[in-house]
């Protein structure tokens, strides 16, 4: 699920000026100390998807993502539905039927290119000397010869770019990822990735340059992300809503599946695959299952979309 | 399925900045398979190709695609994969109407996402042999919607000499998972009853093929 941002910032509008914080690092650091509070016991308590134990009992199972926090989760999940369905998509197509495919990408590249910095400290931190090189290295040629990051000259040159953030330091240091977690606007999360994004917030050098989290630039910066992600995202998330019979299990999946592989990026770790032959364990029928926002329909219909009946 | 492109989540078939993920479960240096990674090269290949063959209609084309599949993708395997732990307990005549709606449900879901890459290339980057009869394939697909290229992963087990395709996996994400996950979470919900995946299943067939007629 994109990272729907629901900025409300009022900043002033004299160029450098502080503004008020936008809500987002607000929302990072609520949650992110939320997760230290809560987290932790359950933390300790809770095997994750990177437990060899979870993958060697059932070998014909993807480990079940860790959701202790299942009930407010989907509840998250539910709210920013409804935020995506009546505004934050609608904006998002509207950008991209009336923006053309050229700008749009050209704004997608600078929004890549003011995390190169990011990517660089991340990538130091993780003692990855060659990919530091290249974030740097793809920073100043973009942001040079591409004019201010609008065309990635870098990549066409060879040096594709690749992302680094403080969560996967975490996790290449070898801290669990945790429970998984969905906040409202901010979208899906684990403990290590909400802390993780609070110190990218507060630590990315871009963001130091131009004057903190709180300006004018930063609010943009986060606009623009969001747009571009949301918009990027968007047959995603409808073929989400249309083919998936539960479609907080997947974005779940798919995000700690993904959040597993950066990781793995990070520390060259081998992935467990589960067997495909071997027999499953037979299931525990959950006496309690978590319920869905609509459960007493066993059988909630899809999101509603153009069309359907 | 999609993959989300957010701040370096995705899943689906959009572009990716990152490295193809070179799924490896051995220590050591697994070799590579040739034979595995010519099989993905022309299967892929091939269902690209017939999904941007103008010469066709519609209807021949979802004909022969979802023939072309078949012969591509271990339906056994993977129907027996994505009901996770509920596999052991369905019923024969669960698995039956199982197997009838899950087999649409996933040419649908080939057909509808291979298509943003119709007509585009495929080239195999390598391989992982995992184990014998388990290997990794590691391609790229040049094209898709913006023009990039996507690093796309495919998973095939042989058996008797026979090699198909039981996962595919992009951005990190593997589309077989995904579904166990789902369909697991689905069945958990309404308290272990299998009858609810498959009236879902049904339900979103009909939907999909109401739209797309």
């Amino acid at each position: 699920m994109s990272r729907m941002t629901g900025s409300k910032s009022k900043s002033r509008t004299r160029p450098g000026a502080r503004g008020r914080s936008s809500t987002l690092p607000f929302a990072l650091g609520v949650g992110g100390a939320l997760a230290i509070l809560v987290g932790v016991p359950a933390w300790s308590r809770v095997m994750t998807p990177s437990d060899p134990a979870a993958a060697a009992s059932d070998p014909a199972a993807a480990a079940t993502p860790a959701d202790p926090w299942a009930r407010f989760n989907r509840r998250a999940y539910g709210f920013n539905a409804v935020l995506d369905k009546a505004l934050i998509g609608p904006v998002a197509r509207v950008y991209k039927r009336f923006t053309p495919a050229p700008l749009r990408k050209g704004l997608g590249n600078v929004i890549s290119n003011l995390r190169e910095p990011s990517t660089a400290l991340n990538a130091l931190a993780q003692g990855r000397p060659r990919l530091t090189a290249r974030a740097v290295t793809r920073f100043v040629a973009n942001s040079t010869v591409g004019v201010l990051g609008v065309f990635d000259v870098a990549g066409r040159a060879g040096l594709e770019g690749q992302q680094a953030d403080f969560g996967q330091t975490l996790g290449r240091y070898g801290v669990s990822e945790g429970p998984y977690l969905y906040l409202p606007v901010v979208g899906p999360l684990t403990v290590r990735d909400g802390l993780g994004g609070v110190v990218n917030t507060l630590t990315d050098p871009v963001s130091l340059a131009t004057g903190g989290p709180g300006t004018d630039f930063a609010t943009g910066r986060l606009v623009a992300r969001g747009l571009d992600a949301r918009a990027g995202a968007d047959d995603s998330l409808r073929t989400i809503e249309e083919g998936s019979t539960d479609p907080y299990a997947t974005v779940r999946s798919a995000y700690l599946q993904h959040r597993a592989a950066v990781v793995r990026e990070a520390t060259g770790a081998a992935e467990v695959l589960p067997d495909f032959d071997a027999p499953a364990d037979s299931p525990e029928i959950p006496e309690t299952a978590a319920p869905l926002p609509d459960a007493e329909d066993p059988a909630p219909p899809a999101t509603p979309t153009d069309g359907q009946p | 399925m999609a993959i989300l492109a957010v701040s370096g989540l995705g899943w689906g078939w959009s572009r990716s900045t990152t490295a193809a993920a070179a799924a490896q479960s051995v220590p050591g240096r697994p070799g590579r398979d040739p034979r595995a990674e010519q099989f993905v090269q022309t299967e892929a290949q091939r269902m690209l190709s017939l999904l941007a063959d103008r010469g066709l209609g519609r209807s021949e084309k979802e004909a022969t695609f979802r023939r072309v599949l078949d012969q591509v993708a271990d339906f056994q395997r993977i129907t027996g994969f994505v009901l996770g732990k509920y596999a052991r307990v369905i019923t024969p005549a669960q698995r039956q109407q199982f197997n009838a709606v899950f087999r649409i449900y996933m040419q649908g879901l080939y057909q509808s996402h291979l298509a943003d890459f119709r007509g585009d290339r495929v080239r195999v980057t390598g391989s992982v042999a995992r184990a014998p009869g388990d290997t990794i394939v590691n391609t790229v697909i040049n094209g898709g919607g913006d023009g990039g290229a996507l690093p796309v992963a495919w998973r095939i087990l042989g058996s008797g000499g026979v090699l198909k395709v039981v996962d595919v996996q992009a951005k990190g994400v593997w589309l077989a998972i995904t579904l166990q996950q789902d369909f697991v979470s689905t069945i958990d919900n309404a308290r272990g009853d299998i009858g609810v995946l498959i009236d879902r299943l049904q339900r979103d067939n009909q939907r999909l093929g109401a739209r797309g007629s």
